[in-house]
């Protein structure tokens, strides 16, 4: 949420008085150059490793990737500028569609999951009193395991002969392909696997929305009569709006960017069912080396994170303005 | 008969204690659904060899021959041992200049300082898939794949860091860093003594942070470690499943994968709630 606070000015945070500037001397004028000079330095050096590193490895890779998308790059150094035809083939390839509408799909079923099971998890959390501690572990303990640890249990569990059909079979289900069927099921399959590794995150920033809800106006409502449910969609969702737009925008683009999971469990299978966009940025970029192609998809990407991130700043913004 | 309450009291004190323990109840069932998987690694992973286990059977003992095993698994030991590399010089050198750096930013004055600022917390609007290929080029031209440094180096960069540490510096009251001036003590002095200690809520949060991020890291650490001994144990982990490894070696790696994290975890948790709350850290 704070994360988009506008920076200070260098005006504020410190006090004006300075007992130096009251002085008019010469004298006194010199030492406050000193004084200032000397802060100066400091601070640039201070700043100078973040600078270098920064510089080097995110402001010159981010100029880059829009130049990058405009050329023919080979790694041998063979560069053509080329002007915007990665986009006009990228627009034109029914396997970039494909991967949009993949992921598209991916994340339709994916956040609503996310924030259902986020969601649950801090409302139940925020009413007990025993055991809040454990059951907030145990609930957050997926979310440390990578994607691929995740991935790697989560084939075994979805496998042919895996508990869960081998459960299913019992009850006369028979057999899911769950990784191997039509997409939305694979897709749903891969998104059940990022909710189980992601949401205790959510849950938490969810959770703390809940905590920092006034306990006068629950009580209010429950004095005029509410009954719990009520007070639940009347009172707790509206107050937790901000922070449920927060996390709805968070996973959206967590959705987005669906790689390591399909790496692991599908390889963007079957029949390129699960060829998500980064899937398809890492094909391009890495299987055939077609750079300026792969960065055109990566502009795409970012697009879309855009997109996402000034509605979110938008959104906080109105509602601090308030 | 005990008949003393009239049946609608009866109801509505069994509806009272389903109020009270039916979120303990629900909550115990998606703890089923976030532990299960974990209980079932460490199982299997333990599982004797060629015995009856999961999901048939429930094995009649454990054993920690497979996780002995698997270090004589192709690069296994270099793998894990890059991975504490480049986790652990991350955490180092993020926290470190990221604290410099967002110091400066509030507390000095020197000219370019709201514009370095200012595309430092840009940076966070772009993903870091967009930059992937020419970070990877720009590597690649410094001979820096398959390189320990051209791992490491290019994920120093983050913005995040230096935001959140930027939020707590400034929230530090003037007071006390005019009286280290009186003291004496000098800007380095001043940031080691003061400074530092005075953040160090955000920096154990981060240092969980960025531990997690950099361990579990998988595209990045793909593309740039091509050969078996350039590879971290996340992709390391993600080439053995793909390869004809049995499900007690895959389990074992992943466990073993697994447990640095909880250690971090269990070691620095009561941070965790109190910084997601507050900063809204997201990995």
């Amino acid at each position: 949420m704070s994360v988009h606070t506008p920076p200070r000015t260098v005006s504020d945070g410190r006090k004006p008085r300075r007992p130096e500037a009251t002085r008019t001397t010469a004298n006194g004028r010199a030492a406050i150059g000193r004084i200032r000079r000397r802060e100066a330095v400091a601070g640039i050096l201070f700043v100078l490793p973040t600078l270098v590193i920064f510089g080097l490895f995110k402001f010159f890779p981010i100029a880059g990737a829009g130049a990058m998308s405009l050329t023919r790059y080979r790694l041998n150094g063979d560069v053509t500028w080329i002007g915007t035809d990665n986009y006009t083939r990228l627009f034109d390839d029914p396997h970039f569609w494909g991967s949009l509408g993949a992921t598209a799909t991916y994340v339709l079923v994916f956040v609503p999951l996310i924030m259902a099971v986020a969601l649950a998890g801090a409302v139940l959390l925020n009413k007990i009193v025993r055991f809040s501690g454990t059951f907030r572990a145990l609930l957050f303990v997926p979310y440390l395991s990578s994607f691929v640890m995740a991935g790697i249990v989560w084939s075994w569990i979805f496998a042919s002969d895996g508990p869960l059909n081998t459960a299913l079979d019992k009850i006369g289900a028979g057999p899911v392909p769950f990784l191997s069927g039509d997409q939305l099921l694979v897709l749903a399959s891969l998104a059940l696997v990022a909710v189980w590794k992601g949401f205790g995150y959510s849950m938490l920033v969810l959770l703390a929305g809940l905590k920092a809800q006034p306990a006068e106006v629950h009580e209010a409502a429950r004095i005029d009569g509410a009954n719990s449910r009520q007070a639940f969609w009347y009172i707790t969702l509206p107050l937790l709006r901000p922070v449920l737009f927060f996390v709805l925008v968070i996973e959206t683009i967590v959705g987005f960017q669906v790689f390591d999971t399909i790496y692991v469990m599908t390889g963007g299978g079957p029949n390129r069912a699960s060829h998500s966009l980064i899937y398809f940025l890492y094909d391009e970029g890495f299987k055939f080396l077609d750079f300026g192609y792969a960065s055109a998809v990566g502009m795409v990407l970012f697009a879309i994170v855009l997109i996402l991130s000034l509605i979110q700043r938008r959104f906080v913004e109105g509602k601090d303005a308030k | 008969m005990t008949t003393s309450h009239p049946p609608v009291a009866h109801r509505s004190r069994a509806r009272e204690r389903l109020r009270r323990s039916g979120p303990g109840l629900a909550l115990a069932v998606i703890s089923l659904f976030t532990v299960a998987p974990l209980i079932a690694v460490v199982v299997l992973a333990l599982s004797p060899k060629d015995a009856p286990t999961l999901p048939h059977a429930i094995p009649h003992s454990l054993t920690l021959d497979n996780i002995t095993r698997i270090f004589d698994i192709g690069e296994f030991p270099v793998w894990l041992l890059n991975s504490l590399v480049y986790s652990a010089v991350s955490v180092v050198v993020i926290l470190l200049t990221a604290s410099m750096a967002a110091y400066a930013l509030v507390r000095k004055r020197f000219p370019g300082r709201n514009v370095l600022l200012w595309a430092i917390v840009a940076t966070l609007m772009v993903p870091m898939q967009a930059t992937l290929i020419p970070t990877f080029i720009l590597v690649a031209r410094m001979d820096g794949v398959n390189t320990l440094w051209g791992l490491i180096m290019p994920t120093l960069a983050n913005a995040q860091a230096v935001f959140l540490i930027r939020q707590f510096v400034r929230d530090l009251p003037d007071e006390i860093f005019d009286a280290a001036r009186i003291d004496g003590a000098g800007e380095w002095r001043t940031f080691v003594a003061i400074v530092l200690p005075l953040i160090r809520p955000v920096l154990a949060t981060l240092a969980i942070f960025v531990f997690l991020w950099h361990w579990n890291d998988l595209l990045w650490p793909l593309v740039v470690g091509q050969t078996d001994a350039a590879r971290t144990l996340t992709v390391g982990l993600a080439t053995l499943h793909t390869e004809t490894v049995s499900t007690a070696d895959i389990m074992s790696a992943s466990l073993v994968s697994f447990i640095p994290c909880l250690i971090v975890f269990l070691v620095l948790q009561r941070h965790i709630v109190a910084s997601i709350t507050s900063s809204g850290v997201k990995g």
